[in-house]
Order: structure tokens, then C-alpha cells, then sequence
């Protein structure tokens, strides 16, 4: 027998929506709308905006929770089921509350083939949760994310949408959670290209103080 | 050191080549750095000389035989040539495609971090050609690092003058406008980028009408990818013959190749097209690591059809080649596979990857997905049957052209090319399909 969900009188679910964040919360400041009118200005219509709205709203409350969305929705001027399409379909988004740190472990394609799974288990066991769980502090959340484009550097991960950690190892690993932990910043990484090292003995830039080498990606299965 | 012609002229040495996309100059991605080295040259010469109008940008960008290098590999003069006549009501637009998420590409990204500023020049170009107004970058939202670097970057555009109101002091203007994306693989096909663009979800739209009759907010569009757009100010300052000249003859140029994998010098390498596969990994990307023999390769990206080690024996790097070889070209991100490799499992990763990525519009690519990752995953845990195989098969015909876009194509191809060229491997995982009578299957 199919199970159907209890029904209050008016046909809808009883399940209530419960607000996460309260409406004295729930604002942009003086400089943030003026940062959401800029980017409005630069499409022929407001919607081109939703993104970079989302994006801001993300970065400032941790997670769209479905208020969240709304205020977004109303501070770009479109309507609420617009925004919370856009904000559904891509997953970078956060719909659900995650921990402080986000580490996306790639293990699609390459990745894969050099050790992606085995980076994902090493921080499972470490951190003693399985993958798509967060960490009861709050501190971390593991998911398993698609092809990030740094195949030369495999394996990798990205830590809560942002930063690069690249030719990951075990040490480098506890390294990171470690810096992670302390509240410090991950350095920016720069690979250098094979012809670079060739042609002018290193990394081009002077701006980048990490620069990692390339070199052979480690087998699969064997890294730990 | 001049680079080396052989006896047709045709610069095909690849020991020999120097490098234009990325040039071994320190610092280039800054502007000041990027002037002293030639840079906007090009673009001052197209808008300072009356001799150059936009048609003969044009003309000189199908001269240089430009190829895109998204991975379709459509002639990027003759697309231009598409937009309508200009009409000075109708706003136009180029889109420039930087979001990179084809599993086994990160050529785009050592170009935003390394020459930012042969992407806006090319972007300036193109947009002088085609008479647009307004260009929008779409870069993946992945690339929030890169995105900063060249934010800053264009900054400095701006204050220069080389970017916004009467660039260089002409009546030519274009305002760039750098468009985050936030994780979602379609969004590289270009009808759904526009979606993006527009806040819509990313769906794919259904063709015709193309981009250039109807495009971003229904005005005439054309969309480069990134590698594209970076080439065309060394067409300019080299002229379309140079760059014509360069590599295959049907395929011409320079081209960003991505090695990646069991080799033991992976990264970004640039060469003329048409470099032998093998030269490729052995010499240039220092053969497979820890002295193990090859097994596959996958030459451009995650959909194009995998290619066994015995296959590969005089295999040029361009789209003729790879197509007699029975591949593609994609965009020449190319995965080494050592002889360690479990190909079921790495067809199942794949599988995986198309069914998290279809956007969900059609039913057979959104269906199809799904039963692909289910089936090559009963096969990996070895609890399928024989019969799969061709069920696999069958299922790529009921998907492959039968979609809005071309996801279901590009997740049916490994699929039926993995299965018919590593038969014995799935075989081998496969379980007898002899069931007793009067047990359900």
C-alpha cells in the first residue's frame, strides 16, 4: 500500500515552513544594493543578474534557504519562482545548510584515474563521515564533485567554492584541514606549465607564491 | 630560433614551434607586461587605419581557416559571417564561452591565468568585426579564483581606455561584462549558456532559429569559446596566411592541447594541429608513468569515442585524422590511460557524470542517463548479463540526435565506443544469462 502524506483541510501538506533566518536578518546592506544595481545595469534586463545575486546572498547567509532566495528575488526584481528555478538548477548553490568549509573532492574522469576516490575515503576516515555528510561541529561538509578543469593537477579538490588544493597527498591533506581548522587562508596555487619549466625554468608569474611542479600524478588505489 | 617548414611550407615541427597563445614572457597576464610585448597592437591597427572595416576582419579571420576550439570545431570566420546586416536599432552581442567543463579540458584556464589580456584583445576584435556592442564573458562559477585574477585586469582595460566608451580615442565601443556561472556542465552548450545569461534556468533551446538570428534577450549573437577568441589577435598582427599555415592544412593553427592522466609530465602543451598522438604522450608529455605500457587514450574530452593503444599508430592530433581513426577531435584535452586501468569502471564514472549533468528537458537524455550509469553499473559490480551489452547499445540509438541539444550524443558516444572497442572487458564481468525456467529475472 502506498503511504500517502497527511493533508490539513485545505488539500496541502501539513508540513509547515519554518523560516530559518528572521526578517530582521534578512537584508542587503547599503553597499551591497549597490552592488546588486550595478550588475543589474549590466544586461538589457534585470534577470541577467539573478546569478551574481545568488552568489552575494550565498556568500552572506551560508546557504538559499528558501527566504533567502526571496530576498534575492526581490532585491533583482524578479518574480520568486524565477529566482528559486535558477537557484535549483545549478549545483553550486547550496540549498541545504553545509558545514563551514566545503571540500568538493573531483573524482570524475582523470581524477579518477589518478586517485579522486582515494583522496575522497582518506578525508571520509579522517574526518569520520561519509560523503555528502557535514561534521558535527559544523566544520566540514565532503561531497563528490564533477570535472573541476584542473586535470594537469589531479587529484584535487575545491574548498567551499573557491580555492584550488592541488597534487593532493595525505599530508597535503592534513595539512589543509589543519589551516582550515586554525582559520587561516589557503594559499593561491599556480601549476606551472611544462613548456614554462622548459623554457624559463619555472612559473611565469611573480604575483603567485605557490607554484607546484608538474609532475606524474600518483596510481590509483595505491596513494594511501 | 625560426621554426622549422617542410617541403609544402607548412609549419609542422613541433620542436621547433614557438609558442603565440602562450609565450614563454613572464608575467604577461599584466597589461603593462602585455604592451610591452605587442599586445593591442592589433586591435589599434583595426581601429586607427580606415583599411580595416569589419568585413575585412572578417575575411582575414576565414582566410586563417580558425576552427573553433570548443570541441565542434566550426569555421570561426564563416560563423561571423552569419550575423545579419547591421541595423542600428537592434543591439548585437558576442558571448564568449569560459565554461570549460568538459571532463579532461583545462586549456581555458591557463589561459585566463596567463594571457587574460589575448582573450579581451580577441574579444575586442570580434566585436569590431561583428559591429557588437557588448560582449559578455561567461566563465564557470568554479573558477572563482581566475575570475578575480582577470576582473582585476579588466579593471585596468577600462581605466586604459581600451575597453568601454571610444576605445583608443575612436567611435568604437564595447562594454565587457564578466558573468559568473555557478556549476552546471550544459551550460557550455551555447543556447543553454544564453539561458544562463538571460537568468533563466539553463535549458537548452531548441535550433533553429541560431544564435546569430536570435540570440541572448532574442538580439543577433555569436558565442567563441575562449582558445577561439585568444587566437584572433595573432591572426591579426600575423596575418590570416601565418596562422593558415601552422599545423594540419584542413585544421590549421596553433592549438592549447591538454595532457592528462598516466603520464609523466601532464599539463598544457601548445603546438601546430596535427601533432602524432604518439609524439604527444611519448616525447612530449614524457610517456606513461612508472614505465607502463598504454592501454587507451581519450583525445578530446569525455565524449569523444575512446581510442585503443593499437588504434593510435600514426594518428594525427586534427579533426581529419581523428575522424578516419574513428574519434574526434573535442577539444583536445586528452586523457592517457595505462595498462592498469579498469576501463568498466571508468565508463561507469563517465556514465555518471552525463546522468548528473542532463538538464532534464528531454526524455531521452534525461531517461537514457539515468539507465546508462544503472546498467554499466550492474557490469562494474559484476551482476550483469551478456545481453546488457547490446541493451547498452541499443539505448545509445534511442538516444544519440534525438534531443534538443547534443548531451544525450556526447553521453551515448563513450558509452557505445567504450563497449564495442574493450568488448572482452565487459564480457569478462559479465554473469552466464543462463536462467533456470520459472525464475523471474
Amino acid at each position: 500500500m502506498i503511504e500517502l502524506p497527511t493533508t490539513s483541510g485545505d488539500g496541502h501538506t501539513s508540513e509547515t515552513f519554518v523560516p530559518v533566518f528572521s526578517n530582521e536578518e534578512l537584508v542587503f546592506t547599503t553597499d551591497e544594493t549597490a552592488q546588486i544595481e550595478r550588475w543589474k545595469s549590466h544586461y538589457p534586463t534585470v534577470d541577467g543578474a539573478i546569478m551574481r545575486v545568488l552568489w552575494l546572498a550565498q556568500e552572506k547567509f551560508g546557504y538559499l534557504a528558501p527566504e533567502v532566495i526571496r530576498l534575492s528575488a526581490e532585491a533583482t526584481g524578479i518574480p520568486y519562482a524565477k529566482a528559486y528555478g535558477v537557484a535549483t538548477f545549478y549545483t553550486q548553490y547550496f540549498k541545504k545548510k553545509k558545514g563551514k568549509h566545503v571540500l568538493d573532492v573531483c573524482t570524475c574522469f582523470t581524477c579518477q584515474l589518478c586517485g579522486g576516490y582515494d583522496i575522497l575515503h582518506y578525508l571520509e576516515e579522517k574526518l569520520g563521515i561519509k560523503s555528502g555528510e557535514t561534521t558535527s561541529d559544523g566544520e566540514f561538509t565532503i561531497q563528490q564533485a564533477e570535472c573541476l578543469g584542473a586535470c594537469d593537477a589531479a587529484p584535487m579538490l575545491q574548498v567551499t567554492n573557491g580555492r584550488y588544493v592541488m597534487q593532493l597527498t595525505p599530508e597535503k591533506i592534513d595539512a589543509m584541514l589543519d589551516a582550515l581548522r586554525d582559520g587561516k587562508s589557503l594559499e593561491f596555487e599556480s601549476m606551472t606549465l611544462p613548456q614554462d619549466a622548459d623554457e624559463m625554468g619555472g612559473n611565469r608569474r611573480s604575483d603567485t607564491q605557490a607554484v607546484l611542479e608538474t609532475k606524474a600524478p600518483p596510481i590509483a588505489e595505491t596513494i594511501l | 630560433m625560426e621554426a622549422k617548414k617542410d617541403n609544402s611550407g607548412r609549419i609542422t615541427d613541433w620542436r621547433s614551434y614557438e609558442r603565440v597563445l602562450l609565450p614563454s614572457i613572464k608575467d604577461l597576464h599584466r597589461l603593462d607586461v602585455y604592451e610591452e610585448n605587442g599586445g593591442y597592437q592589433a586591435l589599434r591597427k583595426v581601429l586607427v587605419s580606415d583599411d580595416w572595416t569589419p568585413a575585412k576582419v572578417t575575411d582575414e579571420v576565414k582566410a586563417s581557416g580558425l576552427r573553433g576550439r570548443g570541441g565542434a570545431g566550426f569555421p570561426t570566420g564563416l560563423k561571423w559571417s552569419f550575423m545579419p546586416p547591421v541595423d542600428p536599432e537592434v543591439p548585437r552581442f558576442i558571448c564568449c564561452n569560459g565554461d570549460e567543463s568538459e571532463p579532461g579540458t583545462f586549456k581555458d584556464r591557463q589561459l585566463l591565468e596567463y594571457n587574460p589580456h589575448s582573450l579581451f584583445e580577441g574579444i575586442l576584435l570580434a566585436c569590431y568585426a561583428i559591429s557588437a556592442g557588448t560582449a559578455f564573458l561567461y566563465i564557470r562559477g568554479e573558477f572563482a579564483d581566475w575570475i578575480t585574477h582577470i576582473e582585476v585586469e579588466l579593471a585596468k582595460l577600462y581605466e586604459k581606455g581600451y575597453a568601454g566608451k571610444n576605445i583608443m580615442g575612436s567611435d568604437f565601443s564595447v562594454e565587457i561584462v564578466i558573468h559568473k556561472g555557478a556549476g552546471a556542465y550544459i551550460c557550455g552548450e551555447e543556447s543553454s549558456l544564453m539561458n544562463s545569461l538571460e537568468g533563466e534556468r539553463a535549458y537548452p533551446r531548441v535550433k533553429p532559429p541560431f544564435p546569430a538570428q536570435k540570440g541572448v534577450w532574442g538580439y543577433p549573437t555569436t558565442i567563441n569559446n575562449v582558445e577561439t577568441l585568444a587566437a584572433i589577435p595573432t591572426i591579426l598582427n600575423k596575418g590570416g596566411d601565418w596562422f593558415a599555415s601552422v599545423g594540419a592544412e584542413r585544421h590549421p593553427g596553433p592549438v592549447l592541447y591538454g595532457v592528462s592522466g598516466h603520464v609523466n609530465r601532464p599539463g598544457v602543451y601548445e603546438y601546430p594541429t596535427g601533432i602524432l598522438i604518439t609524439d604527444l604522450i611519448y616525447k612530449v608529455a614524457g610517456g606513461i608513468r612508472n614505465g607502463k605500457k598504454l592501454k587507451a587514450i581519450v583525445p578530446g574530452g569525455s565524449s569523444t569515442p575512446i581510442l585503443r593503444a593499437d588504434m593510435i599508430e600514426g594518428v594525427r592530433m586534427d579533426a581529419e585524422s581523428l575522424k578516419e581513426a574513428g574519434s574526434m577531435m573535442g577539444t583536445a584535452g586528452m586523457l592517457v590511460m595505462d595498462e592498469d586501468t579498469d576501463i568498466v569502471g571508468f565508463l561507469r564514472r563517465i556514465t555518471h557524470f552525463y546522468h548528473h549533468e542532463s538538464c532534464g528537458q528531454c526524455t531521452p537524455c534525461r531517461e537514457g542517463t539515468g539507465w546508462l550509469e544503472d546498467i554499466v553499473s550492474r557490469l562494474e559490480r559484476g551482476e550483469g548479463h551478456y545481453r546488457d551489452l547490446d541493451l547498452l547499445t541499443d539505448l545509445c540509438t534511442q538516444m544519440e540526435g534525438r534531443t534538443v541539444c547534443a548531451l544525450a550524443d556526447a553521453a551515448a558516444w563513450p558509452v557505445r565506443y567504450t563497449v564495442e572497442r574493450f568488448r572482452d572487458e565487459f564480457e569478462a564481468r559479465c554473469r552466464p544469462s543462463l536462467v533456470p525456467a520459472g525464475i523471474s529475472i
